[in-house]
């Protein structure tokens, strides 16, 4: 194995160590995969801003930081625990990456689909697990992947059983707390929608305090033919935190999955989201972000079309303030054989201070001649006639940035259909918004 | 009400406005006519207050106050409003809110408290009618996609919604068909009050012929170089711009 970057011998001694804080120790096959990831994470460690795919974002100080691994959850009370989980929903949760029985609640589930954590799920779900564990996941990241592998503590495991709709979403809550900080927690989701199913699964991110810490999570989702999946994260980290996280899915026949990401918390918040798609299925990425200080937000998405007749609707926007960064790679695949595929991109920035940067980069590569193919990106600033308009008619200049700011991430908002995640990522523009005197009644 | 005297302005060196001098009195209907190019949407947005121009001489009195020297805002609130020749489209912004928002940021510098929902949304949508308005344009974003008729008639609304005590009408007419021309044209007129003046600015005789002027002026090359009562923009329709440099050079 070539070593390009020299593997962190501090996590590389985390992997070593007797870890037998770790579920199914007592599972072969999940200990060889997890040997498997360990020695490839020994060999190659965390990506280096040299990997092209890693170019814009330095995860260095992750590597400075020396975390320590979380071997137990802390206390999270329960005001706080109510902030976070969304009404309507069946709620599983996580605490600095362990499954918190007595915080959950899911119940009136139909015949059939499993709700539960991994941690749980290793005896009655154990071939479940195994069928989903590591089967969607590439390599782009393949540093943060291995050491997720090697050291994840729990995570959901969400079936939907066929020709089933689960009608309340499915809210899978991951809370950091201050017992959390300076370590790391590893969490791992497998998702499956059999045929002719229908689910919708929200992942949120949280802490308690502002806390240092370091969130590396991967979710595997796979969409059987003719089921139709909405999966949506809310990333509301600490504003000193870090956030590794993947959604890596596969698309079946006819499948429909969407994937909503919104991205507010972390200094450093990296998100890869992945789909395959097969013949005649249709996924739609929706993405908005809202930076401040000097938090970095880097989305890498990627839509390999792999059949014919598939379709891909692609639309982030980002909203960057202060010294603040936004990464977007929007990559596009479309093979050989995925004749009329039909894909349309979109990425578009607002850069709300002179120091405030975004870096957009759509990749296409098309290997298919009988396609349809769109993509745009925009950077810009708010428009000088519109705040003009605006202050002619009695709005003060704030006032007049704010609305059309607001305007500018509420289009991604508007698009929420379940009204109690709609108004969750409301609270957070709120709260993360750049300036002062936004009123939630403007939306 | 509105005092302009020896207002020069430039952009970027070139003079636009030459040394404009103009007294609106209080419930006062002035026209300003004048070919393209003259100057007279500068003029208009001189006193609105946009950005990016060189106010080289002169000054601008509202109620006796420095206008030049309030921030646009500040104008607004002072009861100065322009109807733009080019109303500005506000993506993601739906009317409603927008007037809201403006007509409450108004009334706190009033020192009235805002108005409640229903209250302003009957005071909204009797003006809507009273302007033949689709209802469902509050719900649209200002302006977005909105034809160059329904924006004219969009700037009235929010006109009649704010009631300003200044109206400045920047070619209000122009886009708007015969019937939409006599409906804002009566917009207009309910609007017109003791305390209340309008500067109209057109290139058409008709839009006179609905609300009667009091004063018609006539600016040419940054200058006001005629003024005089209605029957001055009949003579325009009549003659042409010509014939005010002619009579001008001799
Ligand atoms: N920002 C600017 N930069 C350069 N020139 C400008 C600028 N604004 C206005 N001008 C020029 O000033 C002159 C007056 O423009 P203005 O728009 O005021 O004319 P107008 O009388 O309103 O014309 P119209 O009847 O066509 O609406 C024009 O020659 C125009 O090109
Ligand atoms: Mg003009």
């Amino acid at each position: 194995m070539s070593v390009t970057h020299l593997p962190n011998a501090h996590y590389s001694d985390l992997i070593a160590s007797d870890n037998n804080h770790l579920i199914g120790g007592d599972i072969d096959w999940l200990n060889s995969l997890r040997k498997k990831a360990s020695e490839e994470f020994t060999g190659v460690g965390f990506p280096s801003p040299r990997e092209e795919e890693w170019r814009y974002t330095n995860i260095s100080p992750i590597e400075k930081s020396q975390f320590a691994l979380s071997k137990q959850a802390g206390s999270v009370n329960s005001a706080f625990l109510s902030s976070v989980l969304i009404e309507g929903c069946h709620h599983l949760v996580f605490v600095d990456g362990f499954y918190q029985a007595e915080l959950s609640s899911i119940d009136g589930l139909p015949e059939g689909v499993v709700v539960s954590p991994i941690s749980n799920s290793l005896n009655d779900y154990e071939s479940l697990v195994k069928s989903l564990l590591d089967s969607v996941v590439e390599t782009p990241a393949l540093g943060f992947i291995n050491f997720n592998t090697a050291l994840f503590t729990d995570g959901a495991v969400i079936s939907i059983e066929e020709n089933t709709t689960v009608e309340q979403p499915i809210q899978v809550a991951f809370v950091s707390s201050k017992e959390g900080a300076l370590s790391i927690s590893n969490c791992r989701n497998v998702i499956l929608a059999k045929a002719s199913s229908k689910a919708t699964v929200i992942e949120t991110y949280n802490s308690v305090d502002d806390s240092c810490y370091l969130t590396n999570v991967i979710t595997e989702v796979v969409v059987e033919p003719n089921a139709n999946l909405t999966h949506n994260r809310l990333q509301a980290e600490s504003l000193k935190a870090y956030h590794i996280g993947g959604v890596y899915s596969r698309l079946e026949k006819n499948a429909i999955f969407n994937q909503n990401n919104y991205t507010f918390g972390a200094v450093i918040s990296r998100a890869e989201i992945h789909a395959e798609l097969g013949e005649a299925s249709d996924c739609c990425l929706d993405g908005l972000y809202i930076a401040e200080g000097h938090q970095l937000i880097d989305n890498h998405t990627r839509l390999n079309h792999l059949h014919p007749h598939s379709i891909s609707n692609e639309t982030y926007k980002g909203i960057m303030n202060d010294r603040s960064r936004g990464v977007f790679q929007g990559r596009i695949i479309v093979a050989q054989d995925a004749q009329k595929t039909d894909a349309k991109m979109n990425n578009r920035n607002l850069l709300l201070s002179d120091h405030a940067e975004a870096d957009t980069k759509p990749q296409l590569e098309i290997y298919a001649d009988d396609v349809k193919c769109a993509h745009g990106v925009t950077v810009g600033q708010l428009d000088d006639a519109a705040i003009f308009y605006l202050r002619t008619r009695g709005a003060d200049e704030q006032m007049a940035k704010n609305m059309l700011t607001f305007a500018f991430a509420n289009e991604m908002v508007e698009r929420i259909s379940f009204n109690p995640l709609r108004i969750k990522v409301l609270e957070q523009l709120v709260k993360r918004f750049p300036q002062p005197g936004m009123k939630l009644e403007w939306l | 009400m509105l005092k302009i005297e020896n207002l020069h302005v430039s952009v970027e060196g070139k003079e636009i406005l030459n040394g404009i001098n103009l007294e609106i009195g209080a419930g006062e209907v002035h026209a300003i006519m004048g070919p393209n190019g003259s100057g007279k949407s500068t003029l208009s947005y001189i006193l609105a207050g946009r950005e990016g121009y060189d106010i080289t001489e002169g000054r601008v009195l509202f109620n006796g106050k420095d206008l030049l020297d309030m921030s646009v805002e500040e104008r607004a609130w002072a009861g100065v409003f322009l109807a733009f020749q080019y109303p500005v489209e506000v993506p993601g912004v739906s009317n409603i809110y927008f007037l809201k928002a403006a007509l409450n940021g108004i009334r706190k510098h009033e020192g009235l408290s805002e108005l409640d929902a229903m209250d302003f949304i009957t005071r909204v949508k009797g003006k809507m009618k009273d302007l033949d308005m689709d209802e469902k344009f509050l719900y649209r974003a200002v302006n977005e996609g909105f034809s160059g008729g329904e924006k004219k008639r969009n700037e009235i609304l929010q006109m009649s919604v704010l009631e300003p005590s200044l109206c400045l009408l920047d070619e209000t007419d122009s886009g708007l068909d015969i019937d939409a021309l006599q409906i804002v044209a009566e917009g207009v007129n309910r609007l017109r009050d003791p305390n209340r003046s309008f500067v109209l600015i057109t290139h058409y005789q008709r839009l006179l012929d609905y609300i009667k002027p009091d004063y018609v002026h006539v600016l040419a090359h940054g200058k006001v170089v005629k003024s005089g009562g209605p029957e001055l923009a009949l003579e325009l329709e009549k003659h042409g711009y010509a014939w005010v440099e002619e009579k001008l050079a001799s």
